[in-house]
């Protein structure tokens, strides 16, 4: 009777121990898994800020770019660049054609190939001539 | 079964032990979870909980094809704690002084600076202390990312920054009575910021989460989320480069003839979108706080002006609509003197240039700015029916235009019309109309009869820059038939081939047109010093593309040369030229007069 009491102290210590065990290795499990939702959700965080801060960068650079593209900017950078670009005069360099232009391209190609000449002249550029 | 090392009173003991040790930890979970949970939740709550608010950013305000108006830019506000400033760092201070563009010795007395004394107003008695300690200070705000990036690199305890989205305006003052501005305390004060504003400040975003001791967030216990959504970007039908021009032309006005204010709009003829607004004075929005509310005043839709002969369109149109005349009818404009409704009325004084050696046509009327004809042609409309068109046409009444402080103008009733008016009115006195209201009654002509709604956004756009929503043309009602429209827009020919506004004409293109010039009621007489000049029309007079009104209010300039057809009417053609290269618009009818580069090229 005696033996059998002491049986079932040893068996329930040893569950104990056991249970203590278990309780002890599922509480570090749950520690290690917080830890690496922290971790995660660190890792979460961090990327959020570096896209924020991408945003923040790419405003900034779109501002300064839209700056650059100003009409004043772009007069000012020809001037300081000494581009000489001039608007175009549409009084001089565009041309009105009140024929068919088609018939009109026709007879110029015809002119081409039947003439021992070109009758356009080859356009001679001087870059930098505005100025 | 062995005996094994456990007896009776081991055992006792052991479990004596460990239910005393669970006991224990019961006990005070008890305390912590129920007895003491309210205490403890409200003190953890305000140590460790936060709210963290998350900025939305504002949309952009873009023009026709797309280019950048205002924008908002991240900048850092740059603050220090001097409590946690340590003397270690002090050689780097002239470098940190140096980047913030600060004098080293301001920034010093900032860093040194650590308690500050109570308000002296505080009625807190019960403060034993006076002073308490600085853990902020703001050492500069609108800091660049680069500039921060080098502050950060320095590595000084106790400095750090805030960032923050600051409203930017790319092309400083350019279209900038539309596009308004945001002031120093992030509210829309005017223009398109402030009528759409809805659209533009998006929603901020929040989160709930928990802070260390330090301060940083701890991620994991985020609980709440709800994360800021982006403003809408809003598309005008502004173009930077037709508005560009205008300006340019402005600044040209502003400089021959230094008015007292002046407005230039330049808007679609068959849809009644402004694609570009001009006026002066004008001010730099992102300097907006040093310039006078004067300057910020928008001329085109908040005075108003004695529109003088560009009036005069609406008696014509009105006759001719009512078919009651045809271009060719010919009226004695040479009379003095003109009897209407019973009474015995005289004529304003036509000008000398005004032919008197026979009836002027219709046409000559309009071509010569006749105000004996206009006040004729009114009269054969009768009180009632002309002060319908003066309506229809939308003078009196606001034009709708979406940027806040348009005013309405000034035209009385018949009943309310003294003996003379119906001899006035026609010819653009004793009436007062905005700027906007005389350009939308000449774009009337140019739309074939319908008067359009002014705007000036096109679409709003989502972040990605899909449309979310876009705004067609809108008419107000129809002013005129066709037909009507039509002739009318043959008599403003005249005008500009044979008449007043001959310095409006541009070569190769039929330009349909009116000046005016009004003298100015100043101490309540019209002044022989002070004018309204203006000048607006539309071209290809047959298939408008564009409507152009230029008014400059107060020239200075001779009496002689005081008249639109001097003041406005070559800065009508200047732009035109331009916009017509730029726009691509073709001449509709066959080149009247030879072009310089006919005789050139080799198609």
């Amino acid at each position: 009777m005696k033996n059998d009491r002491h049986a079932f102290v040893n068996q329930l210590l040893v569950y104990t121990l056991v249970m203590i065990c278990f309780t002890g290795s599922i509480g570090l499990g749950t520690v290690w898994l917080r830890n690496q939702m922290a971790q995660t959700a660190n890792s979460v965080k961090s990327f959020e800020a570096r896209t924020a801060e991408i945003e923040r960068r790419l405003a900034e650079t779109s501002a300064m770019i839209a700056a650059e593209q100003s009409p004043d900017a772009l007069i000012r950078r020809n001037s300081e660049w000494r581009l000489g670009l001039t608007a175009p005069d549409f009084r001089t360099q565009i041309v009105r054609i009140s024929e068919n232009p088609i018939d009109r391209l026709m007879a110029k190609r015809s002119r081409d190939l039947y003439s021992p000449q070109p009758t356009v002249q080859p356009v001679k550029f001087v870059l930098g001539a505005a100025h | 079964m062995s005996k094994g090392f456990a007896s009776n009173y081991r055992i006792v003991v052991l479990a004596v032990g460990i239910f005393l040790c669970l006991g224990g930890v019961g006990t005070r979970l008890v305390f912590l979870h129920v007895i003491d949970r309210d205490v403890l939740v409200r003190y953890i709550d305000k140590a460790r909980r936060q709210i963290i608010p998350d900025k939305a950013r504002r949309g952009d305000i873009l023009d026709a094809r797309g280019n950048v108006l205002a924008t908002s830019r991240s900048l850092v506000v740059i603050w220090a704690d001097p409590q946690v400033v340590r003397k270690e760092d002090e050689a780097k201070w002239p470098e940190l002084a140096a980047l913030l563009d600060l004098p080293l010795v301001e920034l010093q007395k900032v860093l040194n600076t650590k308690t500050k004394a109570r308000s002296a107003q505080s009625d807190d008695e019960n403060v034993e202390d006076d002073d308490h300690d600085i853990r902020w200070a703001k050492l500069k705000e609108n800091v660049s990312e680069e500039t921060y990036d080098k502050i950060t690199a320095l590595k000084i305890k106790g400095i750090g920054g805030d960032r923050t989205y600051c409203r930017t305006y790319p092309n400083n003052q350019l279209a900038a009575h539309i596009i308004g501005y945001v002031n120093k305390e992030g509210v829309p004060a005017s223009g398109i910021e402030h009528y759409v504003d809805f659209y533009l400040r998006g929603q901020d975003g929040w989160r709930e989460s928990e802070k260390d001791g330090r301060q940083r967030e701890m991620a994991q216990f985020r609980t709440r989320e709800v994360p800021a959504a982006n403003g809408f970007s809003v598309k005008l039908s502004l173009d930077v480069t037709i508005q560009h021009i205008i300006e340019r032309e402005m600044e040209e006005i502003a400089k021959q003839f230094n008015p007292a204010h002046a407005s230039i709009i330049v808007s679609e003829a068959q849809s009644g979108f402004i694609l570009g607004m001009s006026v002066y004075p004008t001010f730099n929005l992102n300097e907006f706080n040093t310039s006078p509310m004067e300057a910020q005043k928008n001329f085109a839709i908040s005075d108003q002006i004695d529109p003088g002969s560009t009036f005069k369109i609406v008696a014509v149109a009105g006759a001719l609509n009512e078919g009651l005349v045809s271009l060719e009818d010919r009226f004695d404009c040479a009379q003095e003197y003109v009897d209407y409704n019973g009474r015995h009325l005289h004529l304003m004084r036509d000008d000398n240039d005004v032919p008197r050696t026979h009836p002027l046509s219709v046409a000559e009327i309009v071509c010569h700015s006749s105000n004996h004809g206009a006040a004729l042609l009114a009269m054969k409309l009768g009180d009632k029916k002309f002060y319908d068109y003066v309506c229809a046409f939308g003078f009196g009444e606001k034009a709708g235009f979406p940027v806040s402080g348009e005013i309405s103008g000034d035209i009385n009733p018949p009943s309310k019309w003294s003996g003379i008016d119906i001899t006035r009115i026609p010819a653009g006195y004793s009436v007062s109309a905005t700027p906007l209201q005389i350009h939308y009654a000449m774009a009337t002509i140019a739309s074939g009869g319908e008067l359009w709604r002014p705007q000036v956004i096109r679409e709003i756009q989502d972040a990605t820059g899909e449309r979310i929503y876009r705004f067609e043309r809108s008419a107000r009602r129809r002013v005129l038939n066709s037909a009507a429209a039509e002739k009318m827009a043959r008599a403003l020919v005249g005008v500009v081939t044979d008449g007043t506004g001959q310095k409006a004409a541009i070569a190769g293109y039929q330009v349909a047109g009116k000046t005016g010039t009004a003298q100015k009621l100043i101490g309540g007489h019209y002044s022989d010093d002070h004018h309204v000049t203006s000048f607006v029309g539309f071209f290809p007079a047959s298939q408008p593309d564009i409507v152009i009104s230029v008014v400059v209010d107060d020239p200075k300039v001779p009496r002689v040369n005081a008249w639109g057809s001097f003041v406005a009417a070559p800065s009508f053609k200047r732009i035109g030229e331009q916009l017509i290269q730029y726009r691509g618009i073709k001449p509709v009818t066959e080149v009247s007069r030879p072009l310089v580069a006919l005789g050139g090229g080799h198609l």
